[in-house]
C-alpha cells in the first residue's frame, strides 16, 4: 500500500520558466556581482589586520590608518602625475593612507551595520511574533510604540543620543537600533497574523502545544525567511545611515576611520583633493548596491509572496 | 445501552458585529444559535449544512478553538467548562483529536513527517524518545505509510498521504472523539475512497468516535451513524442516519437530499425531478423570524413566518419543523 | 442531429519547464455539437483544464504550446488563425467561465460595467442605450432578479452563487457558439449548485449553445452533460453518452471513479477503491498510462499504449481490454 514519495510531483504544479537565455544570464549576474563584491568587503574587514590573532603587524592594509605623516599629506593616487605607488590610492590632510583607512572603514561601518541588524532583527521578530499572536491588549501595546518608532526621524533621534552620550561606536550602534527594530516588528507581525490562521497553528493547539511552543516552534520557523530578505536589505540602509551620522560629526568618533567620516574629512577639499571623499563614496554605493541587489534575488529565491514589499 | 462520549447542550455562539471607532457592537452574527446534539462512543455523528449554516463553529467549540456565548458541553457526563486548567490538558485535549480539511496547510510545512507525528507525544507525555520514536512508526503503519518515510517533509508527499499523515497525528495520543472536519473534500475522486476506508477501518479498530463536519450528503451517509442537518445556525433535522436518508421529514433536508442526487437524463426524461431552492441562505445577522427556512421553503404556510419551531420528535428523527407529515 | 460546433483532433498540448517537457494534454480527440453540453471529467492534473486553455488559446507563455493537433470551430481551424484574430473569437465566439466567482470578476467595476466590457469589444456597438440593453438581456438571461438595478453593483455587493451568475452573463453576452466552464459550481453550495445547474440548462436551450463542462465530480456531469470524455493523464481513456458512462463504464479507471463514489441512495459498508496515484506527467508508463493501478493489468498494458476502439455507436474505449 505505500507509495513513493517521489509520486507527489504529480499533483505539483509544472514550474514554468518563462525566462530566456539571456535574462537567466542577467539573474545569475545580479546574484554573483553583489555577492563577489560583499565577500570582499567583508575579507578587507577581517583581514585588515590580524592584531586579534596577536599580530598586529600583518594585515591587508599597507599602513595604521590613524598614522599620521604630514610631509605625505594630501598625495593623489597613483595614476596621477604627483603620486607614488606607495600611497596607491593618497593620503588625506593628515597624510594618512587613504587605503589602509578604507579598508580599517570596512571593518568599523561593516560592524556597525552587522551588529544593529542583529540587535534590531532579534528585538523585531521577538515583538512582532508576541505582538501578532497573543492579539489583544499586547498587540495594540506594541503595535502603538511601533507605529510611533517608525513616526521619529531616526537622524534626529540619534544626534540627540550621540550629544547625551557622548560620540562613541556603541553609541552609534544604540542610536540606529534605538528605532530600527520597528522595521521588522511590523513585517513579523503581519507574518504572524498570517500564520495563525493556517490549520497547523489549530492543530497545535489542537494537541495541547503552550502558546511559546507554538510561537517558537511553528511560528518563527516560517518567519525565517522574509526575515532574511529584510535583513540582507537593510544592509545597504545601515551603511547609509552610519555615514550620515559619523558625517554630521555624531557618528564614530576620529581619528578612528569609517566611511562615513571619511567623506567629512575630505568635504572642504572636494575642488583639490577629490580622492579624500571620492573612494569611500564609491565603496558606500558598492555595498549599497550590492547589498540590495543580494536582498532582491533572495527575495525572489526564497519567497515569491514578498514581491511587493 | 447508551453511551454517551459527548453532548453538546444548546450552544450558542454570537459573534458581535462591530462599527466605527468606538467598535460599537450594532448587532450580533448568530453562528450557532442553541444546538444540541449527542455523540455516542464508537460512532459517527455528521454535522451537515452548507456554508455558513454554522457546522465548522461547532466543531471549534469541541475544540476548544471557540469559547461558546452559551451552552454546555459535556465529556462523558462532565462539564468541560468547569475543568481547571490542569484537567482539561490532562483530560480533554489529548482525548478529543481533529483531522482538518486541507492537509496542504494543516502541517507545519519546516518539520519533518517524524516530528510533525511525534508533536503530541512530545507535547503531552513523558515518553523516552525511543518509546515515541516506536510509536512513530507504529502510527505510519496503521495509516498505510512505510516507515521509510518518517524522515520527508510534507511537501513531498502528494495530498493522499499527507491526509494520511495527518490521521495518523490525530491517533498519537489514542484518543476517544476526532473532529472530522471534510477530511476528504480537497482530495482527488480516487484517492477519496481510500482515505474514507482507511477512517472507517481505524474506527473498528480502536473503537473510536468521529464528529464529522461535511457538505457532500453521499460521503456522510457512508460516514456517519447519525446526521444533524444544520441551516443558518441551527439543527432542522436530527437523527439516525439511515432513517433520515430513507424518510427525510424536513423540506429543507429534502431539498439538499434531492440536489445531491445523481438524475441522469433518462431519469429526467422519466420525470423524476430535483427540487431547486429558490433564492440562497439570507445573513447570519438578520435571521428570518419564524421559521428560518421559510423564505426558501416550498411547503411554506402563515404560521411559518410567525412562530418559531420547536425542535419534536419522530421516532427516532428530531425535526424543527410546523407541518411534518409523519407516516 | 444537429451540427457540429467544436472538432478537437488529437491534440497535443506540452509544458516546457526546467525539469523538462509535461505533456499535459496528449493526443485528445473529441467534438461538441449544437445545444449539447460535453463533460470533460477527471482529476487534478489530468489536463481538463489545460484542454479548455488549449481551445481559447490561453496557455501560460512561454511555457504552454500547442504541439500538434487540429481546433476546428464551425468550420475554421481556430490554432492556424492570427492572434488577432484569435481576439475577436474570444468573448464573441467562445467563451469561458472559471471556477472562482470571488476572483473571476473585477472588484473596482460596477457589474454592469463588466458586462458592457464585452459588447462593446466585440459587437462595436457605441450607442450607450444599447449596450445598456444587451447587458440587461445578458443578465436576464441568467435570470438575475430586478436586472435594471443591478446594474450599478459592486461584485463584493452580491452573494457567491449570484457573482457566479453575473460570470455567466458576462460569457454570454455575446452568444458565443461555445461556452467553455471549468469546474463553475464547485465552489458553490449544493442547493445553489442544483439552482445553477438548472439555469444554464434552461440557457442552452434558449441559445443554443454548445458547452464544454470541465469538472471532477461525477454528480455534475450526470446532471448536466449529454456526453461525457474521462480523462486520465492526460488522455481521454472513455468517451460515451453520460447514462452508457454510469451503466456500462468499460474503461477500468472509469469503473473506479464511478465506484469509488460513495452512494447517497443506499449504504455501503466499504468503498471500491484503487491504490495509487497518477503517474508524473514527466515520466510516463510505456505502455497505458493507468497500468500500475489497474486491477485487471495484463502483460500488453504495461507494454505498449492502448488504441481507442469504438465498441459501439459513440462509446469509444482506450484499453487494451477491450475489443
Amino acid at each position: 500500500m505505500p507509495e513513493k514519495a517521489s509520486d507527489s510531483e504529480t499533483t505539483a504544479r509544472p514550474v514554468v520558466s518563462g525566462l530566456s537565455r539571456r535574462a537567466r544570464i542577467m539573474r545569475r549576474l545580479t546574484f554573483i556581482v553583489p555577492v563577489t563584491i560583499l565577500s570582499l568587503m567583508i575579507i578587507m574587514a577581517i583581514f585588515a589586520d590580524l592584531a586579534w590573532l596577536g599580530l598586529p603587524d600583518v594585515g591587508l592594509a599597507p599602513y595604521d590608518p590613524v598614522k599620521m605623516s604630514l610631509p605625505d599629506r594630501l598625495m593623489p593616487p597613483f595614476w596621477d602625475e604627483e603620486g607614488s605607488t606607495e600611497h596607491l590610492l593618497g593620503t588625506d590632510k593628515m597624510g594618512r593612507d587613504i587605503l589602509s583607512r578604507l579598508i580599517f572603514g570596512a571593518r568599523i561601518s561593516l560592524s556597525v551595520s552587522l551588529l544593529v541588524i542583529l540587535i534590531t532583527s532579534f528585538v523585531g521578530t521577538v515583538l512582532g511574533i508576541l505582538g501578532g499572536y497573543l492579539g489583544g491588549r499586547t498587540e495594540a501595546f506594541l503595535m502603538r510604540i511601533t507605529d510611533i518608532s517608525l513616526a521619529f526621524p531616526p537622524i534626529l533621534v540619534a544626534m540627540l543620543l550621540a550629544v547625551s552620550m557622548g560620540p562613541s561606536f556603541v553609541t552609534v550602534v544604540l542610536a540606529i537600533s534605538l528605532l530600527g527594530w520597528a522595521a521588522y516588528a511590523r513585517l513579523i507581525r503581519g507574518e504572524t497574523l498570517r500564520l495563525r490562521q493556517m490549520d497547523f497553528v489549530a492543530q497545535a493547539r489542537i494537541i495541547g502545544a503552550s502558546p511559546l511552543r507554538i510561537m517558537l516552534r511553528h511560528i518563527f520557523p516560517n518567519v525565517i525567511n522574509p526575515l532574511i530578505i529584510i535583513m540582507t536589505l537593510q544592509i545597504g540602509l545601515l551603511i547609509i545611515t552610519e555615514a550620515s551620522l559619523s558625517f554630521l560629526g555624531v557618528g564614530i568618533p576620529p581619528p578612528a576611520p569609517s566611511w562615513g567620516n571619511m567623506i567629512n574629512d575630505g568635504r572642504n577639499l572636494v575642488d583639490t583633493a577629490w580622492w579624500i571623499s571620492t573612494f569611500p563614496g564609491i565603496a558606500i554605493a558598492l555595498v549599497v548596491m550590492s547589498g540590495n541587489f543580494f536582498g532582491d534575488w533572495l527575495r525572489d529565491k526564497l519567497d515569491p509572496r514578498l514581491r511587493q514589499l | 445501552m447508551s453511551d454517551v462520549i459527548l453532548e453538546g447542550r444548546d450552544l450558542k455562539k454570537y459573534y458581535p458585529v462591530t462599527k466605527g471607532l468606538l467598535q460599537r457592537t450594532i448587532g450580533w452574527v448568530r453562528a450557532i444559535d442553541g444546538i444540541s446534539f449527542t455523540i455516542e462512543r464508537g460512532k459517527t455523528l455528521s454535522l451537515v449544512g452548507e456554508s455558513g449554516a454554522g457546522k465548522t463553529t461547532a466543531a471549534k467549540a469541541v475544540l476548544l478553538l471557540e469559547r461558546l456565548t452559551s451552552g454546555e458541553i459535556l465529556f462523558e457526563d462532565r462539564d468541560i467548562y468547569k475543568f481547571s486548567k490542569s484537567q482539561m490538558k490532562a483530560e480533554y485535549r489529548p482525548r478529543v483529536q481533529s483531522v482538518q480539511q486541507n492537509p496542504w496547510s494543516s502541517m507545519n510545512p519546516r518539520m519533518r513527517v517524524r516530528d510533525i507525528i511525534a508533536e503530541p507525544l512530545v507535547v503531552n507525555t513523558k515518553q523516552t524518545k525511543e518509546q515515541i520514536r516506536k510509536r512513530v512508526l507504529e502510527l505510519l503503519e496503521q495509516v498505510g505509510l512505510a516507515p521509510n518515510q518518517a524522515d520527508y517533509y510534507p511537501h513531498e508527499f502528494s495530498g493522499g498521504q499527507r491526509q494520511r499523515i495527518a490521521v495518523a497525528r490525530a491517533l498519537a495520543l489514542n484518543p476517544s472523539l476526532v473532529v472530522l472536519d471534510e477530511p476528504v473534500s480537497a482530495l482527488d475522486v480516487s484517492i477519496r475512497a481510500q482515505i474514507m476506508n482507511l477512517l472507517k477501518d481505524l474506527q473498528n479498530q480502536f473503537n473510536l468516535s468521529y464528529l464529522v463536519i461535511a457538505h457532500n450528503l453521499a460521503t456522510v451517509r457512508f460516514m456517519s451513524h447519525s446526521v444533524a442537518i444544520m441551516y443558518l445556525g441551527q439543527i432542522v433535522e436530527y437523527g439516525d442516519a439511515e432513517e433520515l436518508f430513507q424518510h427525510p421529514l424536513h423540506p429543507y433536508t429534502r431539498a439538499l437530499i434531492s440536489a445531491s442526487m445523481l438524475t441522469l437524463p433518462e431519469d429526467a426524461e422519466q420525470g423524476v425531478e430535483q427540487i431547486i431552492l429558490k433564492g440562497e441562505m439570507p445573513s447570519p445577522l438578520n435571521p428570518p423570524p419564524g421559521c428560518r427556512f421559510h423564505t426558501r421553503c416550498s411547503e411554506t404556510q402563515d404560521i411559518c413566518s410567525k412562530e418559531v419551531p420547536e425542535m419534536k420528535e419522530y421516532g427516532k428523527q428530531h425535526v424543527r419543523c410546523h407541518h411534518v407529515v409523519y407516516r | 442531429m444537429s451540427e457540429i460546433v467544436l472538432k478537437v483532433e488529437d491534440l497535443h498540448t506540452s509544458f516546457f519547464t526546467r525539469s523538462g517537457e509535461f505533456r499535459a494534454v496528449d493526443g485528445v480527440s473529441f467534438h461538441v455539437r449544437e445545444a449539447e453540453t460535453f463533460g470533460l471529467v477527471g482529476e487534478s492534473a489530468c489536463g481538463k483544464t489545460v484542454t479548455g486553455l488549449s481551445i481559447l488559446r490561453l496557455l501560460p507563455e512561454p511555457a504552454g504550446k500547442i504541439v500538434s493537433g487540429k481546433i476546428t470551430l464551425d468550420g475554421t481551424n481556430i490554432l492556424e488563425l492570427s492572434k488577432k484574430e484569435m481576439r475577436a473569437y474570444r468573448g464573441a465566439m467562445i467563451s469561458m467561465i472559471l471556477q472562482d466567482p470571488m476572483t473571476s470578476l473585477n472588484p473596482v467595476y460596477t457589474v454592469g460595467n463588466q458586462i458592457a466590457e464585452p459588447v462593446r469589444q466585440h459587437q462595436r456597438i457605441q450607442d450607450k442605450n444599447m449596450v445598456e440593453e444587451k447587458v440587461i438581456s445578458a443578465l436576464r438571461l441568467l435570470r438575475i432578479p430586478a436586472p435594471e438595478r443591478r446594474l450599478q453593483d459592486y461584485p463584493f455587493q452580491m452573494s457567491g452563487g449570484m457573482r457566479q451568475r453575473v460570470v455567466g452573463s458576462i460569457a454570454m453576452s455575446c452568444y458565443p457558439r461555445l461556452l467553455i466552464a471549468d469546474e463553475p459550481t464547485t465552489a458553490l453550495d449544493a442547493t445553489i449548485q442544483a439552482q445553477y445547474i438548472a439555469l444554464f440548462k434552461d440557457v442552452q436551450k434558449e441559445t443554443d449553445v454548445a458547452i464544454i463542462f470541465i469538472t471532477h465530480d461525477f454528480g455534475v456531469v450526470a446532471n448536466m452533460c449529454h456526453r461525457v470524455g474521462v480523462m486520465y493523464a492526460g488522455k481521454i481513456v472513455e468517451t460515451a453518452a453520460t447514462s452508457t458512462i454510469f451503466k456500462a463504464p468499460r474503461h477500468p479507471y472509469t469503473n473506479a471513479l464511478i465506484h469509488s463514489v460513495p452512494r447517497l441512495d443506499r449504504k455501503d459498508d466499504r468503498l471500491y477503491s484503487i491504490e495509487g496515484q497518477p503517474p508524473s506527467l514527466l515520466n510516463l508508463p510505456p505502455g497505458c498510462r493507468f497500468a500500475p493501478r489497474c486491477p485487471d493489468v495484463m502483460d500488453i498494458c504495461n507494454e505498449q499504449q492502448p488504441q481507442e476502439v469504438e465498441i459501439s455507436e459513440g462509446h469509444s474505449v482506450s484499453c487494451w481490454k477491450v475489443k
